[in-house]
């Protein structure tokens, strides 16, 4: 349905365009601008959407009943709440460092949208196909560990040592993790034998649910591995130490208002609901339909990608609103000493498989 | 420092799986109080308990209980002794004729300053005083907060009886 | 990337609190970091100083009362039955013995509704934060009968000299008869959800580790004490009312460390449970007031009179000088004492176990300060 989207619009671009002898290039550069707006657009709409889910599963689990006020069932709230934010006095503390404190936000931000630019919405590839996919896996974990850059700077640039202390714990813990996380992702690729988001997806569409890369046994270590790395890459309890609300009053953002924290917060929920889309598309089929394929409902591949992605967003929600918080030396020993060698493991295995399978 | 880790692979394993065990089971309490329905009420809208009053001898906002065949309507017999024991200072009453006729002319609460603590609903030897269930006293003016002569007067109009526990307690039940 | 010689390594001083999420209140902390590891812990306490010892000499010994209530704020029975038996032992006078064992129930109530705070409160400092809305949710129900006995939530003032406000409410027994019966299970849930979940044993095995002669020269008592293996509780060791009658075991834990201290607080839950049940069942019918002259004049004198509240030792110090008025008192306050051994607890820890510490040693600022 994008795709067909996508190209009418490309279509009917590039025939007003040469009826107007108005050179080609342009509807490439007008395509790039509107996937990026589309992108930006559902990003947002997404991190509210998750942000309002997060607070209503947190209250339900809690006993509570969480938003309820703002609109049915308060499905408004956070959209309410991001407009406060846009109201408020952005403060920069005294002493801070104004463009790192500036900058750090907005780092984080743009760095967790470019990561959407190579999920493969539906057959036929990305939303704007403006990226080369054929490196997929390599940029998407290339672009998820330089949104450490955004948290140094807020952290170094706010003048705060409970800021300086958080961020320093996320640059320890989001590059520690990138090991594991990686070590998982091989394991994939090497039975894919691709690092194409996209050919990766076509492996498991075959046969609808049963194809997916979930139910290979040799997967399995890679799975449990790409779990709790990519909870620890979004700073996700038992993960959230560089944000640790109850040791550093709130990390790296403390400092923040306005909308500087909206966008830590926004985007925040864009890099988690992106750790949901890369595991749906590598082990959950992707926007293949799990009851085979051709999709005998006819349902949008991007639906179906949605909504497995928010399966596996809720399952990590409910581990976050269920575990306590690691302390800071047992996260590394639990990066370093067990799943990293848990992750040579399985590669082991899945090299083995993947030759003999 | 206490090890954390085993030994060997075998005591590694095992702490592994019993803490995989204990997360799992983390989850199954947190998901069974997913689906179980939550204990809070939606407070100011008041569809969970529509009807829900404090018992009688809540310590709420202040009433002074009539009776008109005194003067004043009031059965205060402004002998202050109110005024003496409140820990506080908040009530001031300005007290008018003489023996039986004597009553407030003036009964100033100033909330804001009161505990609640219900001594001065103790002490009265009249039972004059009392304290309704009226919990929503909160407002954003501190003038507000002060209770004079007539709306002191307005809310006791409406109880008959001073609110007082029923003085019949429970025993040992005997196990039941 | 050449090494720069003026490039060192600095210590890190940290104000943690008076506002910090979790320095339960409005505790100061003055830290010296290396990196992630705290050199030094100084607590700075004082932000909630409210006079409460000389507010005492102000006010005449009926009207001191409600004071009580506002001083430990998770304990007030605990604090009024110290302040009231001070008086009424000055003054020689005996409660009735039905008011004897309501006071004692209603101490184990509030013992519960105590350390379900704490248990709460030590899940919210390791980031569990589920189980302290849960906790909240069970101490709701004892907060309701307290609403009913009482007339309010928090600051009950039930408790007067030489008896009580009212008798239970009708109602009241059952409601506590069915609270008890399931709490127990709430009790192994929290225990499956929090103390047994892994993250949360790392957490606090073997953390902040207080050996019991330190406690002991420390003045540490309370559960704090009996986590570090020493049993001593006062409802054993000098025990008041009706407590030699009733059958309960004091839970004590030698590690000495913050799981050692959560434990012995997820037992005394227990423990209270089963003295709630035996209080049920024996609770005699009677008066619950015995006649206390209106002006409460005690012969000039000096007493001390403790307790054993949810934090340790309760200790009220009272001279009366034969006037209306208290001459002097001192309150013995068990958080005081306990935050002292705060800083040795402290040593070679991470930031991150500082209010994993803190969490387990419950103190209330109020009672810090007073």
């Amino acid at each position: 349905m994008l795709s067909f989207i996508a190209n009418w619009l490309r279509d009917l671009l590039t025939a007003w365009f040469q009826a107007w002898h108005v050179p080609l290039v342009f509807v490439d550069i007008l395509a790039w601008i509107v996937g990026g707006v589309a992108i930006l657009i559902l990003v947002m709409v997404v991190a509210l959407v998750f942000i309002y889910l997060e607070r209503k599963i947190s209250g339900y689990i809690q006993s509570r009943l969480g938003p309820e006020r703002v609109g049915p069932w308060g499905i408004f709230q956070t959209a309410m709440d991001a407009l406060k934010l846009l109201q408020k006095e952005d403060i920069v503390p005294a002493g801070a460092d104004k463009i790192l404190h500036t900058l750090g936000p907005i780092a984080f931000f743009v760095v967790g949208l470019l990561g959407y630019l190579v999920i493969p919405w539906e057959e036929g590839g990305t939303i704007a196909r403006m990226v080369d996919a054929h490196v997929g896996v390599l940029y998407v974990l290339a672009f998820g560990s330089l949104s450490v850059i955004g948290i140094l700077m807020g952290g170094w640039g706010s003048n705060n040592k409970w800021s300086l202390l958080g961020a320093l714990r996320g640059a320890a813990q989001m590059i520690s993790y990138e090991v594991p996380m990686l070590l998982a992702v091989v394991c994939v690729v090497l039975l894919a034998g691709s690092l194409s988001l996209s050919t990766i997806v076509d492996q498991q569409k075959t046969l609808g649910l049963l194809s997916w890369n979930l139910w290979r046994p040799w997967l399995w270590l890679p799975v449990i591995l790409y779990l709790i790395a990519a909870t620890a890459e979004v700073n996700r309890t038992p993960f959230d130490l560089p944000e640790a609300e109850s040791e550093l009053v709130a990390g790296y953002h403390t400092e923040y208002s306005g909308m500087k924290f909206a966008f830590f917060f926004l985007a925040e929920y864009g890099n988690f609901f992106l750790v949901g889309l890369i595991f749906s598309v590598l082990f959950l089929g992707g926007w293949s339909s799990p009851f085979g394929y051709p999709d005998p409902l006819r349902i949008p591949g991007v639906i179906w990608l949605l909504g497995k992605a928010t399966v596996t967003v809720f399952f990590l929600m409910w581990v976050r609103w269920t575990l306590p918080r690691l302390r800071v030396d047992q996260l590394m020993s639990l990066c370093w000493k067990v799943l990293l060698p848990v992750g040579f493991l399985s590669l082991l295995i899945a090299g083995t498989a993947a030759l003999y399978v | 420092m206490r090890k954390r880790y085993g030994d060997n692979l075998w005591d590694l394993l095992r702490i592994l799986a019993a803490g995989a065990w204990s997360i799992l089971v983390g989850l199954y309490i947190t998901g069974i109080n997913l689906i179980r329905p939550g204990v809070c009420e939606r407070y100011p809208r008041r569809d969970h308990r529509p009807d829900y009053q404090p018992r009688p001898g809540y310590r709420g906002d202040f009433a002074l209980l009539s009776d008109p065949e005194r003067p004043g309507g009031l059965r205060c017999i402004a002998c202050l002794q109110c005024q003496n024991i409140c820990p506080d200072q908040c009530i001031h009453i300005t007290p008018e004729g003489k023996g039986k006729d004597r009553h407030p002319v003036q009964f100033r609460i100033d909330t804001g300053l009161c505990q609640f603590c219900w001594l001065c609903v103790e002490v009265c030897p009249v039972a004059a005083i009392t304290m309704t269930p009226d919990y929503e006293t909160a407002t954003d003016q501190p003038q507000k907060l002060i209770r004079d002569l007539d709306t002191l007067r307005e809310r006791g109009r409406n109880i008959p009886e001073p609110q007082r526990v029923e003085p019949v307690g429970c025993v040992a039940d005997g196990g039941a | 990337m050449t090494w720069d010689p003026t490039c060192v390594t600095e210590e890190l001083v940290v104000n943690m609190g008076p506002q910090h999420p979790s320095t339960h209140g409005v505790l100061r902390l003055i830290l010296r970091l290396d990196g992630e590891r705290v050199l030094e812990v100084r607590p700075d306490i004082g932000f909630l100083h409210s006079s409460l010892e000389k507010i005492a000499e102000r006010l005449d010994y009926r009207q001191y009362l409600p004071y009580t209530d506002r001083y430990d704020y998770l304990c007030a029975m605990a604090n009024e039955l110290a302040y009231v038996r001070a008086v009424e032992s000055l003054l020689g006078v005996e409660p009735t013995p039905r008011c004897q064992w309501i006071r004692v129930m209603m101490a184990e109530m509030n013992r519960i509704a105590s350390h379900l705070v704490y248990y709460g409160a030590l899940g919210m400092d390791t980031g569990a934060t589920t189980v302290f809305l849960y906790c909240f949710r069970e101490r709701e129900r004892i907060l309701q009968l307290f609403e009913d006995a009482s007339g309010q939530r928090l600051l009950y003032h039930y408790f007067r000299i030489g008896g009580l406000r009212n008798d239970l409410p009708p109602g009241f027994c059952e409601g506590l008869r069915s609270f008890l019966d399931e709490f127990p299970r709430r009790v192994a849930e929290y225990d499956a959800l929090l103390t047994r979940n892994r993250i949360f044993r790392s957490r606090t095995e073997g953390v902040g580790y207080l050996s019991p002669e330190a406690a002991l020269s420390y003045g540490v008592t309370g559960p704090t004490l009996r986590g570090s293996g020493v049993s001593y509780d006062l409802r054993r060791a000098a025990p008041y009312y009706v407590y030699p009658e009733l059958e309960f075991d004091v839970p004590t834990r030698p590690e000495g460390d913050v799981m050692a201290r959560h434990l012995v607080r997820q037992e005394e839950m227990l423990q209270s449970v089963h003295l709630l049940h035996q209080c049920l069942d024996r609770l005699p019918p009677g008066e619950i007031n015995v006649k206390v002259p209106r002006k409460l004049k005690p012969d000039p004198g000096e007493i001390y009179v403790r307790i054993e509240s949810p934090r340790g030792e309760l200790g009220v110090y009272l001279i009366s000088d034969g006037s209306e008025k208290p001459y002097r008192l001192h309150w013995r306050a068990p958080s005081f004492h306990n935050l002292q051994a705060y800083p040795e607890m402290c040593q070679g820890a991470y930031v991150a176990d500082l209010v994993a510490i803190l969490g387990s040693l419950d103190i209330i600022l109020g009672d810090v300060d007073r």
